[in-house]
């Protein structure tokens, strides 16, 4: 454990001396407080609209820091030749990919915190204090990120950051399309597409399951069964994805 | 296999494959070594003989084709077995955003060491290796042959039983040199095994108890030097006084008035000397000149190439 511990920990470091880091949150931060000039240009309800919006900001913000951070996170390592000096130690590969998994989640929670700090201020200025509804849709999006995340470092131990990019950018999409792949299988014809998009819906992950923000955006508290049946659903799902990444990785060659 | 070796292996076979058709090609042939504890063990040969291959199986950043190693008699396969090993791999590559001491304690927190202990062995290491003073500077601004230096400190953290070292002497300053095989040498003082690879073999002969001669990942000769070039000689070098007689064997390396440095091979001594004698040329000096390491090298080098014409000639 310790061990792993110390790669983590190593990963945490790396990712916030990263100046890349500082420009994606920078892009976030910037992305969640232009959603206050939301109230003044929109029609009608504008306190939820700003909310729904500045909470689709965190979303996006923190999908894409998950995305451009896992792709590299192995490769890295291998591009670099630094794996040499740990995979040479006494570390079972599988500790070694935790490590840099849980090291990446460990910044992607600080990070999510920060901007759910910087929400609610914004919120609590604007429009006084939102309440705390919001905490489980931020939990579920860093359960909905863990899964991300897992998948980017699946993809990032066995090809290059821009294959990996890729990769994960067509999981994200489509884990965000499952329900409506699903209903267009259920609608189609032909045998063969509803039979590929059962094995898409079944196989890739629905990203929807963790999104409560609609609900939490008007103040109304999220069911504990959905967060329980999502968390269920997500740490399972994460695991298995990690658990293939670890397989992969253990057959590598460093060459 | 036997417990006791600090390293043994046993048919170590890699083939790689490479290209669109995975075509394939042998890394490293059957390799047998037994490395003993307590010694210092050279792996030498050309570029692309083999070396690296097999350390990075040892390593366990590869994985054999077929056969076996061990290490400290444990499968080289369990990454336990590295416990009581270090390893500095061949133009090694670090953390750049952290300073030696941050580095040094990241490694020695992989083999579970901390707090006073992990300290201590710190201190002692940045003085060894001579980064004391820059123990809270950036790797970024390392020199090449700071981070060689800490290359080393981190392949030291562990205090391992056996130390192993990828061309710790590749593209180092005759100073860093000097500075690497004192240290190697410092470890064989204190016990430790020893086994690297090195293209300098000047430093080899100096160091090694033993060598082993790999070439195009076949094992060409395992022993000490002098077992492998023992009293063999390259050339004879004859200075005299006079002139050279018609189809006198050898080559002229130097002239400086009527005298003339003839080099000949060991087995053109005796007829030449009767000829130069006959011609009336003074015999100043007759030296024989012994084999080195990298002649011996050459030798092989030159010897698998023959096979390999043979084998391509009868293909074709």
């Amino acid at each position: 454990m310790m061990r792993m511990y110390a790669i983590a920990a190593n990963t945490f470091r790396e990712t916030m001396r990263d100046r890349i880091l500082f420009s994606l949150f920078f892009f976030a931060a910037l992305l969640l407080l232009t959603s206050a000039a939301m109230e003044e240009i929109t029609i009608g309800d504008s306190r939820h609209v700003v909310r729904s919006v500045a909470l689709g900001a965190i979303r996006v913000s923190g999908s894409v820091i998950a995305l451009f951070l896992g792709v590299g996170l192995v490769y890295k390592e291998l591009e670099k030749k630094t794996i040499y000096t740990i995979a040479s130690k006494p570390i079972p590969r599988w500790v070694f990919v935790l490590g840099k998994y849980f090291g990446l989640m460990a910044v992607i929670a600080v990070l999510t915190g920060l901007m759910l700090v910087l929400y609610m201020g914004m919120v609590t200025v604007q429009q006084g204090f939102p309440g705390f509804t919001v905490l489980p849709a931020m939990y579920l999006l860093i359960v909905e990120l863990a899964l991300l995340t897992a998948w980017a470092i699946l993809f990032s131990t066995y090809s290059s950051p821009t294959v990996a990019s890729l990769f994960s950018i067509a999981v994200f999409v489509i884990g965000h399309l499952a329900d409506d792949i699903w209903i267009f299988g259920s609608q189609a014809e032909s045998v063969a597409v509803q039979e590929l998009s059962r094995v898409v819906y079944w196989v890739l992950p629905n990203f929807e399951v963790f999104n409560v923000f609609d609900t939490a955006v008007h103040g109304i508290p999220t069911e504990p069964d959905r967060i329980l049946w999502a968390s269920l659903y997500g740490l399972g799902y994460t695991a298995a994805v990690l658990a293939v990444a670890c397989v992969v990785f253990e057959r590598r060659d460093f060459k | 296999m036997s417990g006791t070796r600090a390293i043994q292996t046993r048919g170590l076979r890699k083939v790689y494959r490479s290209g669109f058709f995975r075509i394939p090609y042998v890394g490293l042939e059957g390799l047998d070594l037994d490395v003993e504890p307590g010694e210092s063990f050279g792996f030498i040969g050309p570029n692309g003989a083999g070396k690296t291959t097999a350390i990075k199986i040892l390593m366990g950043l590869q994985s054999a084709t077929a056969g076996e190693a061990s290490i400290l008699g444990q499968d080289h396969r369990d990454p336990e077995c590295r416990r009581k090993v270090g390893f500095l791999p061949e133009r090694p590559y670090f953390y750049q955003y952290l300073t030696a001491n941050e580095f040094l304690r990241f490694y020695g927190s992989l083999f579970d060491l901390r707090g006073d202990e992990l300290t201590r062995r710190i201190g002692v290491l940045l003085e060894r290796v001579g980064l004391a003073r820059f123990a809270d500077v950036k790797l970024g601004s390392y020199s090449k042959g700071m981070l060689q230096r800490a290359g080393v400190a981190q392949a030291l953290i562990n205090e391992p039983d056996l130390v192993v070292m990828d061309e710790p002497m590749s593209g180092l300053d005759p100073m860093g040199r000097a500075l690497i095989r004192d240290l190697i040498l410092e470890e064989r003082e204190r016990g430790r095994t020893v086994f690297f690879s090195s293209h300098i073999l000047a430093d080899v002969e100096v160091i090694c108890d033993r060598i082993a001669i790999v070439v195009k990942g076949e094992l060409r000769g395992c022993g000490t030097i002098d077992e492998l070039v023992g009293d063999r000689v390259r050339h004879v070098d004859i200075t005299l006084v006079g002139t050279l007689p018609e189809g006198c064997p050898g080559t002229v390396v130097r002239t400086d008035g009527d005298l003339v440095l003839l080099r000949v091979g060991p087995d053109e001594v005796d007829p030449t000397l009767d000829q130069l004698r006959a011609a009336g040329a003074r015999i100043r000096s007759v030296d024989r000149v012994r084999m080195h390491l990298e002649d011996l090298m050459l030798e092989e080098a030159e010897r698998a190439e023959k096979v390999d014409s043979k084998r391509m000639g009868v293909l074709a």
